[in-house]
């Protein structure tokens, strides 16, 4: 795994926050990285560990599940869900030998262009130090 | 007079004489011994009961669920030992029994069921027949587990789950396993036609839908056919849910489901560091 290793992420944004976070990057032309895939769900909630194993088993090296802060949920707690859950998904994978660092929550509201950015690029870069997943499993 | 006997005496009792409060019973699920083996049985006003059992271990409460989905009226008692109420506690909560129609008659485990189960609580707490024996020892493999690195868990659990052969008798067996279409037959997270099941994925599905479900009773690991330490991975999830929102599946019938509802009613312990 060199430095050359491109990672492959899926990350899977809330409709109400981090879609229109990520879309306002774009239109402030601020650059994020292309490694990443973004899926598009109503609501981070919506999110489920099946979904998640999905984007590993489909050759995702990272996920990211960005959703909006506690508090500003569109459906008043549908995140309340996500951040009871990603940790224990985080767990599991560490349980079953997979790096848990390669699943990450975070919070990215509409007005939050910059962070998205910050946030997308910090993840990027800690796959990349990780290496390609497939690497990783094969035993 | 020995356990069993005295179980049987009370069952005969309430039949005749209803529940605790003397509303009538229709039936007690309990085991009961034929020619053809023990099976799980609904014992009536004026049956035989000499041949009702209370070994082997059997997850008697999905019966009880089924009976109450079916018969939206009837009355019904149990025998059960203490993961049988710790499976109902769960089922309660989640609407599969009705608890204003359930009485348990509650009986303790053998020192010797206590010890292969690695059971914390080997007797109800409705406890009426025996006496309650020590909590069995936590199986060594969960406690030796923190100490393994990535490698050697993703070595362990391949040589695992490379045994599994699909035959879903881990779900269904299991008493908190009541989902009428089921995550691990949808082809969308499952690719068909694989054997073994694709690797983490299939048994990861499991391990999360029993995290705040599983009381650990083992039923799922003593029927696998392919001997697969399941209840390892469920045991680690078990102590996260207690770590991490302070529930114990199967403690107390009042707490609510932590992961169906929101943080003002079950709130994170310890922050997940977002």
């Amino acid at each position: 795994m060199g430095v050359d290793f491109e990672p492959k992420i899926v990350a899977f944004m809330c409709n109400w926050c981090t879609y229109a976070g990520a879309d306002s990057a774009g239109v402030a032309r601020l650059p994020s990285p292309a490694n990443i895939l973004p899926i598009r769900v109503m609501c981070s909630g919506r999110v489920s560990p099946e979904m998640v194993m999905r984007a590993f088993r489909a050759g995702a090296d990272g996920v990211l599940v960005m959703g909006c802060h506690i508090g500003d949920c569109h459906y008043s707690a549908g995140n309340h869900r996500t951040i009871k859950r990603v940790p224990l998904v985080r767990n599991l994978l560490g349980y079953v030998g997979v790096n848990p660092e390669r699943l990450e929550l975070q919070w990215v509201s509409a007005s939050e262009a910059p962070r998205f950015v910050e946030v997308t690029k910090a993840f990027t870069a800690k796959i990349r130090q990780l290496g390609p997943l497939a690497e990783e499993v094969a035993v | 007079m020995s356990e069993i006997e005295e179980i049987r005496k009370l069952v005969a009792e309430r039949l005749t004489k209803g529940d605790a409060k003397g509303t009538t019973i229709d039936g007690v699920v309990a085991l009961c011994k034929s020619s053809d083996g023990i099976a799980p049985y609904v014992f009536q006003k004026g049956d035989d009961l000499s041949g009702l059992e209370i070994s082997p271990k059997y997850p008697v409460m999905t019966l009880v669920s089924k009976l109450h989905k079916m018969f939206p009226t009837i009355r019904l008692g149990v025998v059960a030992r203490g993961c049988d109420e710790r499976a109902y506690i769960e089922m309660a909560k989640r609407n599969q029994i009705d608890p204003d129609r359930l009485y348990i008659l509650g009986f303790a485990c053998t020192a010797e069921d206590a010890q292969t189960c690695h059971c914390l609580a080997p007797y109800p707490k409705q406890l009426v027949v025996g006496t309650p024996p020590a909590p069995g020892p936590i199986n060594p493999l969960v406690e030796k587990y923190d100490a393994m690195s990535l490698g050697e868990r993703r070595a362990f659990w391949k040589q695992q789950f490379n045994k599994c052969i699909k035959c879903y008798g881990c779900r269904n067996i299991c008493p908190e396993c009541f989902c009428e279409a089921c995550a691990m037959e949808d082809m969308a997270w499952v690719e068909p036609g694989l054997l073994a099941p694709p690797f983490p994925t299939f048994h990861m599905i499991r391990a999360m839908h029993m995290a705040s479900r599983c009381i650990a009773c083992r039923e799922c690991e003593n029927t696998c056919p392919a001997h697969i330490p399941l209840t390892v991975l469920y045991d680690l999830m078990r102590r996260d849910i207690t770590t991490l929102l302070g529930y114990t599946p199967g403690a107390d019938i009042a707490a609510k489901p932590p992961l169906s509802v929101n943080l003002d009613e079950a709130p994170l312990r310890v922050g997940a560091g977002h």
